[in-house]
C-alpha cells in the first residue's frame, strides 16, 4: 500500500535543484515585458496622465492607460474574477496600488524605468482609510454573489436565551488584515495566434480561470489554453484572476507579441488580495455546568468600493457546538482598499479566534477546564441539518492531543507557572471547517512498459497533491509510486477540482481513484478474455492488481504483468476514466474536518514577547494519504497562523489608507527562530461516507484555531486577555 | 530604477577623486541598502562608485590594545573575528542580531554606519517625508508611528537610525576615520549622525565627497562585562523596537564603569549619558538601574503609536543591567 506512506514529494528533486519550472521560468521567444503602474492615492480620479516621456524611453513598446486601452468584451463573473471592475476601464481610483497604466518594453528593467517617467495628475477625494473609520456603516451585502454562504443564520431565539442564561460572556475581538505573502509573485505570460490565446498563469486552477479570460476577451473557451504546473505558494490568492491576469493578454494584443507581467513584491500585497480585517463580537450564554444555551456571533469586515466580499468569520459558528439558540451574521463595510480574497482558512480562522477565545473566557468564568467545556458541548450530529457527520473523531483528537501535550499538568490559575523570568502559559482551542467538494475528472493510462500516467489539470501548489494522487493511482493498479507519472496543470487535460478549498484529496483524489479502478477493470477484462493469459476465463471479481500486474486473489502464483498483457495484445495504453461527482445538497451526511490545538507559550516577564515553544495539534480528516506531506502541510498551516497570532498585520496608513508595509522586511511573517516544536496527530478513520477515497481535506482545517490557542495560553501565562491580533510585545507591557 | 553610471574604484585615491568629480555620486559597499533605495526611486545618483575593491578589509590590533576595522570589512567577517569575539563580544552580539546571514555577508562596516532609516513613510514615495523631500511634511506624525523614535526626534521627523552595530559602537567609544580630497578626518561615532531638527535630510556630519575608511575602538574597559540586548517583534530578522548596549563594572557594590547606548528609539545611535551620570558611583542595585533609566527617558516624547517604547526602553535598560550585574558577580 502506497497510500498513507511517508513518501517524499515526487517533484522534490526538481525543486531543490532548480529544475522545477514555475510560471516565471517559462520562456517564449520575442516576449516583451510589462510593468504595472499603481495609483499613489487611494481615492479619487486620474485627472491627467502624461505618458510621453515614458513612450520615448529606451525599449518602450506601448504605454496603455484608461485613455487608450482596447475594450474588454465583457466582465467575467465574480468571485473567481477577483474584482468586479475590469482594470483600466475608467479614471476612477478605489484603492492605492490600483493599476492605472501598463508599460510594455523589450526588457523588464526598461519597463520599470519608463514607469518612473509617467506623470499622473490626481484628483484626490478623501478616502475611507481603515475598518475603524467605516465600522458604523456596516451592512449586509444585498448581492451575496461573492459568498458561498448566507450572511445571516438563525436558530431559536438567541437574544432571549442569552438574557435568560445564568453565565454570560460578551466581548469584542479583532483580527488584522493579512497578506498571503507567497514567495512566488504572480506572473502571467500571454500570447495570441489569431484568436487563439495561450496563457501561462500563476493560478490555483486552470479550469476555473480559463473561462474568465475567454469571456473577458470574447473568444470561445476552447480557443484559450491555460497552463500552470507549479505554484510557489498561493494560500488562496491565486484562486482568483486578479487584474494583471487580464492585462497581460490585453498588452499582448496591443504590441502583437507575447507579453509577460510579473507583479512586484509590493504588488503581491496590494494586487492579489488579502484576508480582510474583522471586528467581531461574540456573546455566549451558558448554564453553570457549562452547557451552552445561546451563541451570538457578529462579524464586520472591510471590503473594497468595488466589491462586497465577506470574510465569512461567523459562517462556521452554527455548525460547531450543540447550542440550541444561535444567531450569526456577517456584514461588510466599504474602505478604500483592494478587494480581499480567500486566504487559508477563509472565514474560519478569523472566526475561530473570536469564538474559541470567548469559550476560554467562559471556561475561566465558570472555573471549568476549557477542554471539558468543549466536550460538554460536542455536536454529535450537525446542529444545522441534524444529519449525522460522515466522520468525526474530534473527541479522540481531544484525548490524544491533550495527553501528548500534558494538559493535565496545567494549573488553571493564570500566572501560576514560571521558569526563572519566564511566565509559562498553556492554552487550547478547537477548529472546524466545512468540507467542500466539486466535480473532478482524471484519466489514468496504463502503458505497455508497465507504468501509469495520470492526466488531470491539477496544479501543484506545494501541498503535495502530485505525490498523494500518484500514490492513489499506484495503489489502484498495484504499482510502485515511482512507476506513476503525472501530466497536470494544463487546461487541455481532464478538469481537476481547483487546488483550493481543500479539494484536492477528496475530489481530485477520488477522480484519480475511480480512473485507476477503471483502468484496472479494463486490464482485467482484457486478461480474462485473452486465451493466452494465465488468467483466461477467471471471474473478473477474483482478479486483483499486484506488483505491476494482475493475479488471482486466492492463488498468488497465477497471474501476469501489465507489460506482458499489453504487449501481447499490441496495446500501447489502456485508459481509465474517473469522474467524481459530489452528492451535493441531498447528501446523507454532513461533512466537515475537525481539529484541536494545544499551545505552550513562554513570556519573559520584563520583556514580554510571546514565544510559542510547543504546539500539539490533532486532526480528524478521514484517511491520511501521505504521512509526510500531511505532517508538513499541517505544520505549515500552524506556522502560518502563528504569524497571524503574533506578528502579521497588513495595516493601512490611518490617513491615506495606503498599505504602508508592502515588503517582507516590514510585513512580518514567522522566521525559523520563531517556531518551536510542532507535533501533529491524525486520528484516522477512512471516511467513505464522504467520498470513495475516504479522505477529507487537510490544507485548511490545519490553520483554524491556532490564534485562539495562543491567546488563551497568553492569558494563562499573564492573566491578560488580548482580544486584538496580533499579540505584539506592546500589548503585554 | 533609473539608469546610472557605474564605476569601480581600485584604490582610495581614485575613489575620493571620482566622488569629488561627480556631484550627486554615491559610493556602494555591499549595496544592501543603496540598491533598495535605487529600486524604490528614493535615491537617484547619476553615478555609483563601487568601493568593494578597496584594500580596506582588515581588522588590526592597535598598539594601545584597541582595534582598527577597515570600512569594507563585511559584517559577518567582523562579527566572527577573533579580536572582536574576545575583546568586544558585545559588538559581535549586536551585528549578529541584525538582518540575516545573507545580508551580513554583503554588508560592509562603512555602509552599515550610513544605512538610512527604515521609516515606512520614507520608503513610500507617495507619502510626505521631510527627509526624502525637504519641506514636504511628515506623514509619520499623524500616521502609524509604532516604529518611530522617542528621543532626539523633532516635529519634522520621527525616524530612527536602524543599525544595531552602531549602538554597540556608540557604547564602545568608537571613532570614524574618513578621507576626502581635503584630507583625513577623525570623528567620534556619537558625533557622526545628526539629530533631525528642521533639516532631517541632513543625516550625518560627513560631506558628500567623504569616504569612510576605518573605525577605531579604544581598548575595552578592563574588568567590565558587556551585553547587547535587542527587543523586536519576532525572534530574528527584524529591526529593534528597543535595543540596549551596556558595559558595566561594579566595585564594592557600586558602579565604577558604565557605558550605555540605546537603539530603536532615536534618530542616531543614542549614547545614554544621563543614565550613565546617574549610575556612576551609585549602588549597583535594581533601584539605581531604574532611576538611571528614568533619568535618560525623562526627555522622551511619544506619539500615540510609540508611547510603549518608553516603558519598553526602561525595562530593557534595567533588565540588561540586572543581567550584567549577575554575570559580573558570578565571574
Ligand atoms: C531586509 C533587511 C533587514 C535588515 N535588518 C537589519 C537589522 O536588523 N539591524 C541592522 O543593523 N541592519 C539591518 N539591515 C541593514 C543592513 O545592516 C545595512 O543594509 C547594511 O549594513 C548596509 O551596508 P552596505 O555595505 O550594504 O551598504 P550600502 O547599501 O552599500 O551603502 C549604504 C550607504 O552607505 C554609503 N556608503 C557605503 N560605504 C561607504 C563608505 N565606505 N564611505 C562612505 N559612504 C559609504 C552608501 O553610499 C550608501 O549611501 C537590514 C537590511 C535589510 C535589507
Amino acid at each position: 500500500m502506497a497510500i498513507g506512506k511517508a513518501i517524499s514529494r515526487v517533484e522534490a528533486g526538481d525543486k531543490v535543484t532548480g529544475a522545477a519550472r514555475y510560471t516565471e521560468d517559462v520562456r517564449v521567444a520575442e516576449t516583451a515585458h510589462a510593468v504595472l503602474l499603481g495609483s499613489a492615492i487611494s481615492a479619487g480620479r486620474v485627472r491627467g496622465i502624461d505618458t510621453r516621456r515614458a513612450e520615448r524611453a529606451p525599449g518602450v513598446l506601448a504605454v496603455i492607460t484608461h485613455l487608450n486601452r482596447p475594450d474588454f468584451a465583457a466582465v467575467p463573473p465574480t468571485p473567481y474574477t477577483a474584482e468586479g471592475r475590469m482594470p483600466l476601464v475608467d479614471d476612477r481610483i478605489h484603492y492605492a496600488g490600483q493599476y492605472i497604466a501598463v508599460v510594455v518594453a523589450e526588457t523588464r528593467e526598461q519597463a520599470e524605468h519608463a514607469a518612473t517617467l509617467v506623470v499622473v495628475d490626481y484628483h484626490r477625494t478623501s478616502p475611507v482609510p481603515t475598518l475603524d473609520a467605516a465600522l458604523s456603516q456596516a451592512y449586509i451585502p444585498r448581492e451575496n454573489g461573492l459568498a458561498r454562504v448566507p450572511s445571516e443564520y438563525r436558530r431559536g431565539n438567541a437574544e432571549a436565551a442569552l438574557a435568560a442564561a445564568p453565565v454570560r460572556v460578551e466581548e469584542e475581538y479583532r483580527t488584522a488584515a493579512l497578506s498571503h505573502a507567497p514567495i512566488e509573485p504572480s506572473s502571467t505570460l500571454a500570447y495570441w495566434e489569431g484568436d487563439r490565446l495561450t496563457i501561462y498563469d500563476s493560478t490555483q486552477s486552470v479550469h476555473m480561470h480559463r473561462p474568465l479570460v475567454a469571456i473577458a476577451f470574447g473568444v470561445p473557451e476552447d480557443r484559450v489554453r491555460m497552463y500552470c504546473s507549479l505554484v510557489g505558494g498561493g494560500f488562496g490568492n491565486k484562486s482568483y484572476s486578479w487584474p494583471h491576469v487580464f492585462l497581460a493578454p490585453m498588452a499582448a494584443r496591443v504590441v502583437r507579441r507575447p507579453v509577460r507581467v510579473t507583479i512586484s513584491r509590493k504588488q503581491v500585497f496590494t494586487g492579489t488580495g488579502h484576508m480582510a480585517a474583522t471586528v467581531q463580537t461574540v456573546r455566549l450564554g451558558a448554564d453553570q455546568d457549562g452547557r451552552l444555551r445561546a451563541l451570538i456571533h457578529d462579524s464586520v469586515n472591510q471590503t473594497s468600493f468595488i466589491d462586497d466580499r465577506q470574510e465569512t468569520a461567523s459562517a462556521i459558528t452554527p455548525y460547531v457546538y450543540a447550542v440550541p439558540d444561535l444567531y450569526a451574521r456577517i456584514r461588510v463595510t466599504k474602505v478604500n482598499t483592494g478587494t480581499g480574497g480567500a486566504m487559508r482558512t477563509p472565514g474560519d480562522s478569523a472566526g475561530a479566534f473570536a469564538l474559541e477565545s470567548a469559550l476560554d473566557e467562559l471556561a475561566h468564568r465558570l472555573g471549568m477546564d476549557p477542554l471539558e467545556l468543549r466536550r460538554r458541548n460536542h455536536a454529535d450530529v450537525d446542529p444545522v441539518s441534524g444529519r449525522p457527520w460522515s466522520g468525526k473523531q474530534l473527541l479522540a483528537c481531544y484525548d490524544q492531543a491533550a495527553e501528548r501535550f500534558g494538559w493535565d499538568r496545567r494549573n488553571p490559575e493564570p500566572g501560576s507557572a514560571r521558569d526563572g523570568d519566564d511566565l509559562i502559559g498553556y492554552g487550547m482551542a478547537g477548529g472546524q471547517r466545512t468540507e467542500h467538494q466539486r466535480p473532478a475528472q482524471a484519466t489514468v493510462d496504463l502503458t505497455d512498459d508497465g507504468t501509469a500516467v495520470i492526466r488531470s489539470s491539477m496544479v501543484e501548489i506545494g501541498g503535495g497533491g502530485l505525490t498523494t494522487l500518484s500514490q492513489i493511482a499506484a495503489d489502484g493498479l498495484g504499482l510502485p509510486t515511482a512507476a506513476v507519472t503525472f501530466q497536470h496543470g494544463d487546461s487541455a487535460l481532464p478538469a481537476a477540482a481547483p487546488t483550493f478549498g481543500s479539494m484536492t484529496s477528496g475530489s481530485t483524489g477520488s477522480a484519480v481513484k475511480l480512473a485507476a479502478a477503471d483502468a484496472l477493470r479494463a486490464a482485467i477484462d482484457l486478461a480474462v478474455g485473452d486465451r493466452r493469459s494465465p488468467l483466461h476465463g477467471a471471474d473478473p471479481d477474483d482478479v486483483v492488481a499486484h506488483e505491476g500486474g494482475l493475479r488471482l486473489r486466492d492463488r498468488p502464483g497465477d497471474g501476469e504483468s501489465y507489460r506482458a498483457l499489453l504487449r501481447r495484445n499490441r496495446i500501447n495504453t489502456l485508459r481509465g476514466d474517473g469522474d467524481f461527482q459530489p452528492e451535493g445538497e441531498d447528501a446523507e451526511h454532513a461533512m466537515a474536518t475537525f481539529g484541536v490545538h494545544f499551545t505552550e507559550v513562554r513570556i519573559n516577564r520584563y520583556l514580554p514577547r510571546v514565544r510559542v515553544v510547543r504546539h500539539v495539534a490533532a486532526f480528524s480528516i478521514g484517511r491520511v494519504l501521505n504521512a509526510k506531506t500531511a505532517r508538513n502541510q499541517a505544520q505549515g498551516g500552524i506556522i502560518m497562523r502563528l504569524g497571524a497570532a503574533l506578528m502579521e498585520n497588513q495595516r493601512p496608513d490611518p490617513v491615506s489608507g495606503r498599505f504602508i508595509s508592502p515588503a517582507l522586511t516590514d510585513y512580518h511573517v514567522p522566521v525559523n527562530a520563531d517556531i518551536g516544536e510542532i507535533d501533529v496527530i491524525f486520528v484516522e478513520e477512512p471516511d467513505t461516507n464522504a467520498n470513495p477515497l475516504g479522505a477529507r481535506g487537510l490544507g485548511e482545517i490545519c490553520a483554524v484555531g491556532i490564534c485562539a490557542s495562543v491567546a488563551n495560553a497568553v492569558h494563562h501565562a499573564t492573566g491578560k486577555r488580548v482580544r486584538s491580533l496580533p499579540i505584539t510585545p506592546d500589548k503585554l507591557l | 530604477m533609473r539608469p546610472f553610471t557605474y564605476l569601480r574604484a581600485p584604490d582610495v585615491a581614485t575613489a575620493v577623486r571620482a566622488i569629488s568629480a561627480e556631484p550627486g555620486a554615491k559610493f556602494i559597499g555591499g549595496g544592501t541598502n543603496l540598491v533598495d533605495l535605487l529600486r524604490e526611486d528614493i535615491e537617484q545618483p547619476g553615478t555609483v562608485i563601487d568601493i568593494t575593491g578597496l584594500p580596506l578589509t582588515g581588522v588590526e590590533e592597535l598598539p594601545d590594545g584597541g582595534i582598527r576595522i577597515g570600512a569594507l570589512v563585511r559584517n559577518s567577517h567582523l562579527a566572527a573575528h577573533r579580536l572582536v569575539t574576545t575583546r568586544y563580544p558585545m559588538l559581535s552580539q549586536a551585528i549578529l542580531s541584525g538582518a540575516s546571514p545573507q545580508l551580513r555577508n554583503m554588508a560592509t562596516t562603512g555602509g552599515n554606519l550610513l544605512q538610512r532609516t527604515r521609516c515606512l513613510y520614507f520608503y513610500d514615495g507617495a507619502a510626505a517625508c521631510n527627509k526624502r523631500e525637504p519641506g514636504s511634511g511628515c506623514d509619520a506624525i499623524g500616521g502609524f508611528n509604532r516604529q518611530h523614535g522617542v528621543l532626539g526626534v523633532s516635529d519634522d521627523c520621527l525616524a530612527t537610525h536602524p543599525s544595531d552595530m552602531c549602538v554597540a559602537l556608540a557604547a564602545l567609544d568608537a571613532t570614524v576615520e574618513t578621507r576626502s580630497e581635503h584630507g583625513v578626518r577623525r570623528i567620534p561615532l556619537v558625533d557622526l549622525h545628526r539629530l533631525p531638527g528642521t533639516t532631517p535630510h541632513r543625516e550625518t556630519v560627513l560631506a558628500a565627497d567623504e569616504l569612510i575608511t576605518a573605525i577605531e575602538l579604544p581598548p575595552p574597559p578592563s574588568g567590565a562585562v558587556s551585553r547587547y540586548r535587542k527587543v523586536r517583534d519576532r525572534a530574528s530578522y527584524a529591526f529593534a523596537l528597543v535595543s540596549v548596549a551596556a558595559v558595566l563594572k561594579v566595585r564594592d557594590g557600586s558602579v565604577s564603569t558604565v557605558r550605555l547606548a540605546l537603539g530603536g528609539v532615536a534618530p542616531k545611535p543614542w549614547r545614554a549619558y544621563a543614565a550613565e551620570r546617574a549610575l556612576l558611583a551609585a549602588p549597583a542595585t535594581e533601584e539605581s538601574f531604574t532611576r538611571a533609566a528614568e533619568a535618560e527617558l525623562t526627555a522622551a516624547t511619544a506619539r500615540p503609536g510609540n508611547a510603549f517604547k518608553i516603558e519598553l526602553a526602561r525595562r530593557t535598560i534595567v533588565a540588561t543591567l540586572r543581567d550584567l550585574l549577575a554575570e559580573g558577580s558570578a565571574a
